[in-house]
Formats: structure tokens, sequence, C-alpha cells
């Protein structure tokens, strides 16, 4: 008979004990495939979330401007660069926005905020957060008219409501203090403290006029991609083509550091802790692997002796761990499907835990419903990985099943 | 201080020609509103002006007095500074178009404001930092018209009322001016949000002979929500159409005490 | 004989089984025990940099400060506020704050202004140490002053610039005066970092016009023993006038993260130790069911089923003894190593801030007594649990059917 049913048959042997460490593997792929996938999960939304208050996946913007935003500052050939961008595989849109400082008054008072100048055809609410919560009213209807729209807060601060003005004060490019004058014509309220009382959308083209911009000139061009994974790969390609000339392509992980940051963290923790409990797994089927090798030694002492190689023995003993090793991942993906699809369907809900209140991770509302995602990257390293460990763990019980000397081996354990 | 005397000069301007004009038929129009606004305007563009006053305000947390003296040249420039107290001395705020400097003595320091520090308040006082550049446009932001024409508490008065233009930028819903007839004097000026709420009150009061006319010498603004507080402007002394050289409103010049 | 020296005889029998098995127990203990002062570390920075950098664990308030911060809404008489409470067993200092514009060459920014008192500062929080170029404040330099990360970047100035800040005083005069930096801030949390300004008490008052008074009292219990809730009520009680809040009230979003930290880090552990006790189990079993011949014969000569639980009972205890030393003592020097160098993720991050705290790139194991003991005693409990199935097998067993057991 071969290696292959010889080893098969060997590993069955012992029923309980193949099944107790296969299972702990499978359990091991169960661990590794839900808090991946959960945590693949919760910062896919962050990252979309984020991307949606401004810069996108991939910005370009001009150079200098991640470090020091101000407004004189800009791009000047907008509408080229996102037809540019709008032929790269993987693009959903591509906006072009102003973003800036600016005081907000009315007659009750002022407060000061940030602007997102934008062109309302080519925003919506899938790309754009404030948009997407919207609560009263609506968006502008054109580039180039008075309205604007608030958060909530700071339309209760400035004592606001729908159709009334108020007047926000910015600098132009020739450093004058210019005001202007607008109208609300809706309301948004995102749950994020800062952005409802801090933010405002305003028509593009009016913008562009109060700060003395050319007809083409904006602040950035904000990218937003179906897979925000592709976001450094598409960062790359456009530098390649458009970058230099004054200009920057940047990916959210540096015009959002502190997120891309705080991701790093968590991953990283994520990581270490499953990496330590695989280490443990592992050595569970090392403990294994070499119990089933020594409590044989006889078997392969007179294997030996009657003239089988201790190579062969070696890839008989390293077969079985491939079994081994099968069976554990066959019973992981049956653990983990279930979960899969219970985590996809429902989720867990954590909202009870935050006490209604919307929860929010450097500026980006975080949903409290957990749900998961798992990429076919993300499986097939799951499952080398642990394929590749519990091979690693076979190779030592291997070499020991080809060199027990004869004697000892004839000895019982 | 710029901002009561351009309106007040603007004011007088449009008394006296209605004054000239009271055979014609008091008729509330607009456009007669707008043309007398400009008639005056051309008649009293006074070229330049040097005054001296002192600003009085009362806040829940503090009681201020200056003295100060304010050139101004045509509708953009302006330039005042501190003479008394002793610690604030020499403190300067040039105006030239609509960028602002403030010059800080103790630290031989220019400033040049920021758009976040516009609505902020100008020397302590119940007015902004974009009061005073505002000013000077309102008759580019308003229009106005003759709301009332008549007797009223036993004297003759003259009721303005002043709307924003749809695209002014400015926060005030509109704004009333009462003049008596007599000599064109101002009486007040109320300032009302866009829910034609009151939300703060100019009076002028003191009718004193400055540069030549009875003028107010009292200008007193107080906020509505704030009965308590008010901002003061006491005009000791004023002359118009004084030679002013331009460097005078000169950064280089804003240092010098 | 006795079953202590019956079951050591038989571990030492099966030196390989044994070691293999131990060894698995052991080694797995010493991955628990890194992996607890990991997060331990991870906690403890969280908790530090939260609370300790600023926070502190109970503020004190003039009551409306906090909906409307105002310069003059103030506490009346923070030096006696201070003394009282260093009396009841606190460690207490007062802040003052205001807003105002700083410009540096042809840039300007929106500060917070924080006065702060060198003498009690670091005795309730450790931002003196938190500085990542030049130094802290001096009390003998009126004109130095400290700024967050963020805004030196944006005013482009560093340590040595002069720059001048600008506001509304007391008295509604413009307050302007010029001051040095003298250091910069490592990352604090985002309002910090942005606009935070430091500065001396003196200075402050010098600058604002405001001679007495204060807008913040921050405390820390000296006593770590008191509970906290109970610690902010006695504050209470001693000043009626104020509100008296403790950091849970004032940053619930912290308080809530952190807890989420904790219940991440107890699933991560309680997942961990499950991982362990698969292996116990398997060990146990696999060397409970190869001497199933031998239990038989055992229980065929006399021994009775008490007796041969007992014996593997006794057999895993010893085993898991032995797993335990070694797990300490590999375990405890290698978080040792992790604590002294930590797992440096600087190029990953560089200063980040979640949820306002700021985080230290470098992520540190801090070995406490419970990141050691706690595995170590859930290890044993672990390998207890999980030979109870073999050792009931062992002790069930029928002795003919274990005879011809194969």
């Amino acid at each position: 008979m071969n290696l292959a049913q010889m080893a098969w048959r060997n590993v069955w042997r012992r029923k309980r004990r193949t099944l107790i460490t296969a299972f702990s593997i499978g359990f091991g792929v169960l661990l590794a495939a839900t808090f991946t996938g959960m945590a693949v999960y919760m910062y896919g939304n962050m990252i979309d979330a984020s991307a949606a208050t401004g810069f996108g996946h991939v910005t370009i913007e001009p150079a200098g401007y991640n470090r020091t935003p101000t407004l004189d500052k800009r791009l000047s050939d907008s509408a080229r660069l996102r037809q540019e961008v709008l032929v790269e595989p993987g693009v959903k849109a591509a906006m072009v926005r102003i973003m800036g400082q600016a005081m907000f008054a009315s007659a009750a008072k002022s407060v000061g905020g940030m602007f997102l100048a934008i062109d309302p055809q080519q925003e919506s609410a899938e790309y754009n957060l404030l948009i997407r919560s919207m609560v009263k009213g609506r968006v502008f209807p054109n580039r180039t008219g008075t309205g604007i729209v608030v958060g909530r807060k700071l339309a209760d601060k400035l004592n606001l409501r729908i159709g009334k003005k108020l007047v926000y004060t910015t600098t132009d490019t020739n450093g004058e203090i210019v005001s202007e004058i607008a109208r609300v014509s809706g309301m948004f309220a995102t749950g994020v403290s800062e952005i409802d009382t801090g933010m405002v959308l305003l028509p593009i083209d009016r913008v562009r006029k109060v700060l003395a911009y050319a007809p083409d000139e904006a602040t950035l061009l904000a990218t937003m991609l179906l897979d925000q994974r592709k976001s450094d790969k598409l960062r790359q390609r456009l530098e390649d083509r458009v970058g230099g000339a004054g200009r920057e392509v940047l990916s959210w992980r540096q015009t959002q550091a502190d997120l891309a940051g705080m991701i790093t963290i968590d991953g990283s923790s994520n990581y270490i802790s499953q990496f330590l409990v695989a280490l443990l797994i592992a050595a569970g089927v090392l403990n294994t692997l070499l119990m089933s090798v020594l409590e044989r030694s006889r078997e392969f002492g007179v294997m030996m002796a009657i003239g089988m190689s201790s190579r062969r023995l070696f890839r008989l003993v390293m077969v079985e761990s491939i079994w081994l090793a099968l069976i554990g991942l066959t019973i992981g993906i049956a653990l983990t499907a279930p979960v899969y699809w219970y985590l996809d369907i429902y989720g867990l809900d954590f909202s009870s835990m935050l006490g209604g209140e919307d929860y929010s991770v450097s500026g980006v509302l975080v949903d409290p419903v957990m749900r998961i995602r798992l990429h076919a990257e993300s499986i097939t390293t799951i499952l080398s990985i642990v394929f590749g460990l519990a091979l690693l763990s076979g190779i030592y019980p291997a070499w020991r099943a080809g060199h027990i000397p004869p004697i000892e081996s004839l000895r019982t354990i | 201080m710029q901002p009561s005397r351009n309106l007040f000069r603007t004011l007088c301007v449009i008394c006296v020609l209605l004054l000239s004009l009271s055979v014609i038929a008091q008729d509330s129009s607009t456009a007669r509103a707008k043309k007398i606004l400009r008639d005056i305007d051309d008649l009293w563009r006074g070229e330049s002006s040097y005054g001296r006053f002192s600003m009085h305000v009362k806040t829940l947390h503090y009681t201020r007095s200056l003295q100060m003296e304010g050139w101004s040249k045509g509708t953009e420039q302006t330039l005042m500074r501190i003479l008394r107290p002793l610690k604030e001395k020499g403190t300067a705020t040039l105006k030239s178009g609509k960028i602002i400097y403030t010059y800080l003595p103790r630290t031989d320091r220019t400033i040049r404001l920021t758009s976040g520090m516009m609505m902020g308040s100008w020397m302590g006082s119940h007015f902004t930092n974009d009061d005073l550049v505002k000013e000077s446009r309102m008759e580019e932001d308003y229009i106005p018209r003759i709301a009332f024409e008549g007797l009223r508490d036993g004297r003759q008065v003259i009721l303005f009322e002043l709307k924003p233009k749809p695209d002014a930028a400015v926060v005030w819903g509109k704004l009333e001016l009462l003049v008596i007839k007599k000599d064109y004097l101002p009486v007040y000026e109320k300032y009302f949000d866009e829910d034609m709420k009151l939300a703060r009150t100019m009076t002028f009061n003191q009718v004193k002979i400055l540069a030549g006319k009875p003028r107010p010498s009292v200008m007193r603004l107080t906020p509505a929500d704030k009965p308590d507080e008010y901002t003061e402007f006491v005009y000791e002394s004023l002359e118009l159409n004084i030679k002013l050289k331009d460097n005078l409103f000169s950064l280089a010049n804003l240092k010098r005490y | 004989m006795n079953l202590l020296s019956f079951a050591l005889r038989n571990v030492s029998r099966n030196r390989h089984r044994s070691m293999v098995t131990t060894g698995a127990m052991g080694f797995a203990g010493m991955i628990m025990i890194l992996y607890a002062s990991l997060m331990e570390g991870l906690f403890v920075s969280m908790e530090r940099n939260a609370l300790a950098m600023n926070l502190g664990e109970i503020q004190i308030h003039a009551k409306g400060y906090r909906d409307d911060p105002d310069l003059y809404t103030r506490i009346a008489n923070p030096d006696k506020l201070v003394k009282l409470l260093q009396q009841q067993g606190f460690s207490a200092t007062p802040r003052l704050f205001g807003f105002a514009l700083a410009a540096a060459g042809s840039s300007s920014a929106g500060v917070q202004l924080r006065g702060i008192d060198i003498e009690h500062e670091p005795q309730v929080t450790q931002i003196h140490n938190h500085v990542a170029r030049g130094a802290w404040l001096d009390g003998k330099d009126g004109k130095g002053v400290v700024l967050g990360r963020k805004l030196a970047r944006t005013l482009a100035v560093e340590v040595g610039d002069e720059l001048v800040i600008v506001g509304q005083a007391a008295d509604g005069a413009m307050a302007n005066a010029l001051y040095t930096v003298k250091g910069v801030l490592k990352s604090v949390g985002e309002e910090i970092d942005r606009a935070g300004f430091f500065m001396l008490e003196s200075s402050f008052r010098d600058l604002m016009g405001l001679p007495k008074g204060a807008h913040e009292i921050v405390i820390l219990r000296t006593d770590r023993k008191q509970a906290l809730a109970l610690a902010s009520m006695q504050v209470g009680t001693m000043f009626p006038d104020y509100e008296v809040k403790n950091w849970r009230a004032l940053q619930p979003l912290i308080a809530e993260i952190l807890g989420m930290a904790d219940l991440n880090i107890y699933i991560m552990l309680v997942i961990t130790y499950i991982a362990v006790a698969m292996v116990v189990l398997n060990a146990m079993l696999m060397s409970v069911f190869e001497r199933i011949r031998e239990f038989g014969v055992m229980k065929a000569i006399g021994f009775g089923p008490a007796q041969l639980f007992g014996l593997v009972y006794a057999e895993t205890l010893v085993q898991a003894v032995v797993a335990l030393l070694m797990a300490f003592t590999l375990g405890v020097p290698l978080s040792f190593y992790f604590e002294q160098h930590g797992i440096d993720l600087t190029n990953f991050v560089s200063g980040v801030s979640f949820a306002g705290i700021a985080f230290d790139p470098i992520w540190r194991a801090e070995v406490t007594p419970r990141a050691v003991v706690s595995p170590l005693i859930t290890l044993f409990m672990m390998a207890a649990i999980a030979v109870l199935y073999p050792a009931i097998k062992a002790a069930v067993i029928r002795p003919v059917k274990a005879i011809h057991y194969r």
C-alpha cells in the first residue's frame, strides 16, 4: 500500500485522539476566521465612513496640503484630473471639493468651523456622509446658488431654521477677508458631535467666486473605491500618472492618520493574540504527533529493522500530520460556516452596551452591530497558516520516527 | 468712531435732502429713498475726518473707559488709536479696505485680523471687528425706504427702514432708523434679526455743535438680551474735510505714538 | 505505597511522554503570561494616557462652567480647596483656562491657554514627563510655554522660537504678550495636541488680568484602594457649592472604551485558556488511554476506582506543577524583556488618538502580579478540569474490557 493510505489508517487508529487534536485545529481556524473577519468588517466600515467625510479613499491634493491645510493651496485642473481618475478600474466616484475654515454667524452668535464645497451632481449619500445623514430639508440643487447644509447642532447654536440665512466669513486667495450670505436648505445629524457643530456643505462654484479661485480650481479630488483595500494600489497608479506638478496623491492612511494608526494598533493586538493562540494549538498538535510517534517506537523499530528507510518513515509521519491538518481544516470550516452565516445575517448587536449613544472613534461613527466580512485572501491565508503550522509541528515527531535506536524501540513504552 | 460717524453722516445727508425736497409729495417708495441716498452721498461725501472721543463699556464683568482719537479718509481708510489709559496707550486699529490691522504696543507687534477674529469684540466693546468692516458697505448692502413720516411724541420724525439686499452678506433682517426732521438728528437705530426680533439698539443723545453743525455727541449701543450692558461713544471734538496724507493710513504709522 | 509516590514513579517512567505533556503545558503557560503582560501593558497605557496626562480622577468646576466655559465662571478660593483636599488624603492642582490667538511668523491659530500650577500639577498628572522636544515649564521662566504637538506644527515653531498671544483680558482690554517655546509635547489627545498652550499660572494671571480664582481643580486619590465613587462623593460633600465629577462621568466615552478594551482582553484570555485546556485534555487523554491495559490490570488486582481517579489526578497535577514552574521561569523574563523594549509600532503609527486618548506607538508589556499569577492559576485549573474526563474514565474501567482494549 502507498504511504498516503498507510498514513490515513495510522491516523484513524486512535480515533478519539485524532478527533480531539483535529478539533483543536478546527477551533483555531474558527477563532482566526471570526476575529479576523469581524475586525476586517469593522475596519472596512470605518474606513469607508471616514472616507465619506471628505477625503475619500484616495485623494489628489496640492503638495504640502496634508501637513498644513490652507486655502491658498489648490489644484488647478480639477475637471481633467477627475476624468483621469474615473477611467481607473475600481473607482466608484471622484468628487471635486474645496475644504476650508470659516466663521459662521447669525444675528445671535458666531461659531467657527469647516466647510466642504461640493458639486451636488457629483455627490450622493453613498459617498458623502453629511448628505447621508440629512434629517431635514435637502441639499442645494446646483453649484452656484446660496444654499448651505449645516449640522443640526450648529443650527441650534446659531438659532437657524430651514430658509434662514447665515453669513460665513473666510480668507480668500489674496489674503483678504471675505463674507458671503447663505440660506439653510437642509440639516444633517451624523451623531458625531464635532461634525454636527463644526461642518457645513456649500456649493462649489459659489465658494470659488468667494475665494477668488479660478473656475477649475479646487482643494482636492476625493476618490471612492468599490473595495477600500485597493486604496494603496490605486494611489500608486494615480501618482505615476498624474503626480508631480505641485500635486500629491495620498491614500486614507495618510489623510486620516489617526484612523490608520488606530486600525494598526487594534489589528496588531488582534494578530498577536491570534498568533499566540496558534502557537498554543501548534503545541497541542506537536504533543499529539510526538506521543503517537513515541508510542509506536516498537512498530517503527520493526519497520526499520526489516529495511524501511528513516526517510520513508519521516515521510510517513509527515503525511500523517498532513492528514491531521486536513481533517482539522475541514472541522474548522464546518465550525466556521454557521458562525459566519449568523454573523453575516444578524451580527452581534452591541448597541445596548453602548447605552444607545453613538460611538465614534477618531471622529468616525462605529456601527454598534458587529458583522463579519471575510475575503478570499483572508480565508486562504488563515487556512494556509494553520496548515503550515500543523505541518511544522509534525517535523520533529517525523524526524524522531526515523531516528529511534532500534534496540530501544523494541522495549515497550 | 467710524461706524456711527459714517452712518450719522449718511443719515444727516438723507435728512437734509428730504428737508429741501419737502415740497415733493411724501412717498415711501424704495426708488425715491434710493435716489435720495445717492444724491445725499454725492453732496456729503466727506473727504476726511479727525475726531477725539471716549468709549465707555459696561458689561456684567467689567467697566471700561478709553479715550481715543480717530482719522478717516473716504469710506475705506480708518485709523483709531487709544490715548488713555496709560497701559493701553498706543494700541491702534488700522482699517484699509477690508483688511484690519491691530498694533499692540506692549509686545510691539502688529497683527492682521484673521477671518476667525472678525466676530470677536472690538476693543472689548459690543461692536465686533466685522461691524468695523461692514459699516462702510451699508449703502451697498441695504435697500432703504421711508416707513413713516410725521408727528411722533410731539416731534416731526422720519422712520427709515433698511432691508438687506438678498445677496448682501449681513446677518440682520432689517434696520430701523428714526430721525428728527429738524436738523436731521438721529434718535435711534435698531437692528433686527431675520425673525424681526430686536437684537440691538443704538441711541443718539446730547446734541452739540460738532464740525459746525448740531450733531448727537453721545451714541450708545445696547444689546437687546442684556439691557444692563452698553457701549457708549462720547464725541469731544470733530473736524471734517481736513487734509490727510495717505501715508497716515500705513502700517509704519500704526506704530507711532 | 502512597498515591503520590506512585504517581511520581509513573510520571518519571515515561519520561518522553511526561516531558512532552509538561512541555506543552509549560509552553502554554509561558505564552499566557506573555499575553497577559502585553494586555496589561496596553490597558495601563490607555488608562494612563487618558487619565494621568490630563483628566486626573476627579474634577471640580464652578457650576455651569462645563456647559459654557467662560473666563469669569471660576472657583473662588482654589488654594484653600487644594489645602483642604490634601488634608483629606488627595493630591490636587488648580488650572486656569482661556482662549486666545497665537501668532508666529505668518501663521496663526486659535489656542486654549492653560495656566498650570507647576508645584502641584506633577502630583496629579504625568504631563511633565510627556515632553517630546525641549523641556517642561520652569517656575523661573515666566515666558516659557509648552505647546501641543499639532499646534507647534500649525504654527511652524520649534523649541526656542518666539510667538505672540492676543486675547481679551478679564477687564476687556486686549491681552497680548510674547512667549518663547520651551517644549513641545508628545501626543496626549486631540484637544491638547491641536490647541494646548501650557503656561505658568502666574503668566496666565498676568496676561489675562485674573489675579484670583481657578477654572478647574484636578484631583488624584493618594490611597488607590479607596473606591473612586466613594472618593468623588466625599469630595462632593466637601464642596457642595461646586460641581464635582469623576472622570467616568466627565468622559463616559473613555470609560466605555476602556470597559470594552477590558472586555476584549477577557475574551482573548478566555479563548486562550480554552486552547490551553484542549492541549491539556488531549495530552491527558492520550496518557490515560495508552495505559488502559495497565489500569485494567491494576483494577483487577484490587485498586479501587477512587484510587485510580486519584492516581491519574496526581499524575496530572505533578506535571502541572512542573509546567507552572517552567511557565514562570520562562514567561516572566520574557515578559520583562517586552516591558523594557516593547513592540515597536512606530512604523505604522505616529501619534494616534483614539476617541481623544493618545496611544504610545511602542507597545510595552507590564509585568504585574495579576499578569503572572492569574495565568498560572488558570493553567492549573484547566489541567485539573481537563483531566476529569480521563480520570473518570480510568476510574470506571472494567478490568476485563481494559485488558483486551486495543
